[in-house]
């Protein structure tokens, strides 16, 4: 199993950008990898900028969003020790899109969304001038700031609890998903409809936009959350054998829940703001691999599934409907249903 | 011939080494109080270094709450404890965790780990945030596992084990978590009477200070060097085996009839008790005694 793993992660940086509308091919991307490797002199311009510029940033993101949004749910299930937990299904992620629209409103001043469904349509972030200068740093501060907001009002809902019980937080992170996705709606409808159409776009999640320059938050993020995660394992792991067990094995368990979903919400906060609302792979991610990898410690492995799994969605995404491009978000939330389903009825027949 | 097999194998009789005159756990008028009722109200008690402590009381006495006293999951309204002459407030979550060892009752469902996993669990307040497993480690989570005879085990799902096995993989974790001070709250729930008794002789093998809650009366008199009963939140006696466990006590604690009579093997108490309750005045009138 470790061993098919290994070989799908060599191949699929390979693969997966000689997927897409130009015809490139397999062959075409090792050649220009090794020119790049190698520093030669490139024989097809064309090709060269296509994976380098585009294809190569986009894969990575993709991959970087699937292991962020993968590790926040495996996090999330562990600490708060619901197994149906996912920055998705907790509210998170909306409480995320409603911060980031929030600030897009401040930011693009008069008139709401005239300017913002500019920025929007040059990618929020990759657009030029002061603008995109403010909204690099303030979309993700105001995603994080929804996406924490949301954590609180569901650990409010749901007690900051012992014993609070799986259906109870679902139950809130849903109620608070629905009022935030309620004052995101309200906002876009003082909107002009060309910006809402682009914020729909950008909410329903996508890697479109993706350039070496977005790539360096996430990823830094994202890096920086693998190592703290790492570095806590034996107290997040105390913890998923109960908060009175970690407690006598010497974890401040208030302060780590605490900080772990803060953590949970910033990773959130920064992919929403990135490439929009991806749903479900938080959820999907961790159990698999638990199924595939019975008896491990799968923090590395399930960044590395999940950002497997995201590249392969997006290839997906891209290949699906001829030269047309469907949003990952679409993609992930039919899979991801269908699993949420699964996991239900397998509760069920345990129980 | 065979009582006398059986006598010097037990580990009832044996003298502890590391019996020392210090003092493991000093509590001094606890109390704990919530939502306006009174749980534990003035508690007092010592255990000496390396002795086994019995908590015994009838359900609802305070006996799991005490326990979390002891081991800082509630706080205390009153009262100060002390481990080894230090104050427990004052020890930081994983200092305290390094000197005290506990083994909860029930352990939650959503659980997927291994065994040798859960065992080395018990490492969780000795390292620091990037410290792998040494082989020092790995050996001592090795030895554990001996130590309870889960050797056999250590690759299963823990979810897979027997009740007892579970149990015994508790006290490996535990173990390996080199405490001064175990505290086990009812170790021997849901196990037949063979893993009753073999948990905790292995408990008392270890050789550090024990506090363990026990329903078992006669288990609690044949393995335990002291017994505190509690009745209503409150110190109803403490002392040897034979000290607390006489009939009337019984009687007025547990509000059952029970007969007392030295065990044929270790001398300490023996409680039969006696059944249906139309002829209890009967007997007891009969003998002579009260309740």
């Amino acid at each position: 199993m470790l061993v098919a793993l290994g070989i799908i992660t060599l191949i699929t940086p390979i693969a997966a950008t000689s997927f897409g509308a130009a015809n490139i091919s397999f062959i075409d991307v090792i050649q220009v990898f090794i020119n790049k490797i190698a520093n030669l002199t490139q024989a097809n311009g064309m090709t060269e900028r296509i994976v380098m510029e585009l294809r190569l940033p986009r894969i990575l993101l993709a991959f970087v969003a699937g292991a962020g949004l993968s590790l926040a749910g495996s996090v999330l299930q562990t600490v708060t020790r619901n197994p149906l937990a996912d920055p998705y299904l907790f509210g998170i992620s909306s409480g995320a899109s409603f911060g980031a629209v929030v600030m897009l409103t401040i930011f693009t001043g008069s008139g709401f969304f005239d300017n913002a469904g500019m920025a929007a349509n040059s990618g929020i972030f990759s657009g030029s001038g002061a603008l995109s200068g403010l909204l690099w740093f303030s979309l993700p501060f105001g995603a994080f700031i929804g996406a924490s907001l949301s954590v609180l009002i569901v650990l409010a809902l749901s007690g900051l609890g012992l014993n609070s019980q799986v259906e109870r937080m679902l139950l809130s992170g849903v109620a608070t998903s629905f009022m935030f996705g309620a004052l995101t709606s309200l906002l876009l409808y003082f909107a002009s409809p060309q910006a809402t159409a682009s914020v729909l776009f950008w909410s329903l999640g996508s890697f479109a936009k993706a350039s070496w320059s977005l790539l360096v938050l996430p990823t830094l993020v994202i890096g920086a959350s693998l190592f703290i995660i790492l570095g806590m394992k034996r107290q997040i792991m105390a913890l998923q054998a109960g908060d009175e067990t970690a407690h006598t094995l010497g974890v401040n368990v208030p302060k780590l829940r605490l900080n772990m979903l803060l953590l949970c919400s910033l990773i959130t906060a920064i992919l929403v703001a990135t490439c929009g609302g991806i749903g479900f792979v938080g959820l999907m991610i961790p159990h698999t691999v638990r199924m595939l990898f019975p008896g491990r410690q799968p923090i590395i492995l399930t960044a590395l599934v999940g950002g497997l799994f995201m590249v392969w969605i997006d290839v997906l995404a891209r290949c699906l409907l001829g030269n047309q491009e469907l949003p990952v978000g679409i993609i992930t939330a039919a899979i991801g249903s269908m699993f949420f389903l699964l996991i239900l009825r397998k509760r069920r027949v345990m129980a | 011939m065979k009582l006398s097999a059986i006598q010097t194998n037990s580990p009832v009789n044996d003298t502890n080494p590391s019996l020392s005159p210090s003092i493991a756990l000093n509590v001094s008028q606890l109390s704990w109080c919530i939502d306006g009722k009174t749980i534990l109200s003035n508690i007092n008690f010592t255990l000496p270094t390396g002795q086994m402590l019995g908590l015994i009381g009838p359900n609802g006495a305070g006996k799991s709450s005490l326990l979390r006293c002891l081991y800082r999951f509630v706080r205390p309204t009153q009262g100060k404890i002390t481990l080894f002459d230090q104050d427990i407030e004052r020890l930081s979550p994983k200092a305290f965790a390094c000197r005290v060892a506990v083994v909860q009752q029930d352990t939650p469902h959503y659980f997927d780990l291994t065994t040798e996993q859960l065992v080395s669990m018990g490492l969780t307040p000795h390292k620091g945030m990037f410290d792998t497993n040494s082989s020092c480690d790995g050996e001592r989570i090795a030895k554990a596992l001996e130590k309870v005879g889960l050797s056999h085990k250590m690759h299963q799902q823990y979810e897979h084990l027997s009740g007892g096995e579970k149990q015994r993989a508790l006290i490996a974790r535990a173990i390996v978590q080199q405490p001064q001070l175990l505290i086990l709250d009812e170790p021997t729930n849901h196990l037949d009477v063979r893993y009753q008794i073999q948990i905790l002789e292995l408990v008392r093998s270890l050789g550090i200070s024990v506090i363990a809650s026990i329903h078992d009366l006669n288990l609690a008199s044949a393995l335990c060097d002291s017994l505190l009963l509690i009745h209503n939140g409150e110190v109803s006696a403490m002392g040897t085996p034979t000290e607390v466990l006489t009939e009337a006590r019984i009687g007025d604690v547990f509000g059952v009839c029970a007969k007392v009579s030295p065990h044929p093997q270790h001398k300490k108490p023996l409680i039969s008790y006696f059944y249906g309750y139309h002829d209890l005045t009967h007997h007891m009138a009969e003998r002579g005694e009260g309740g």
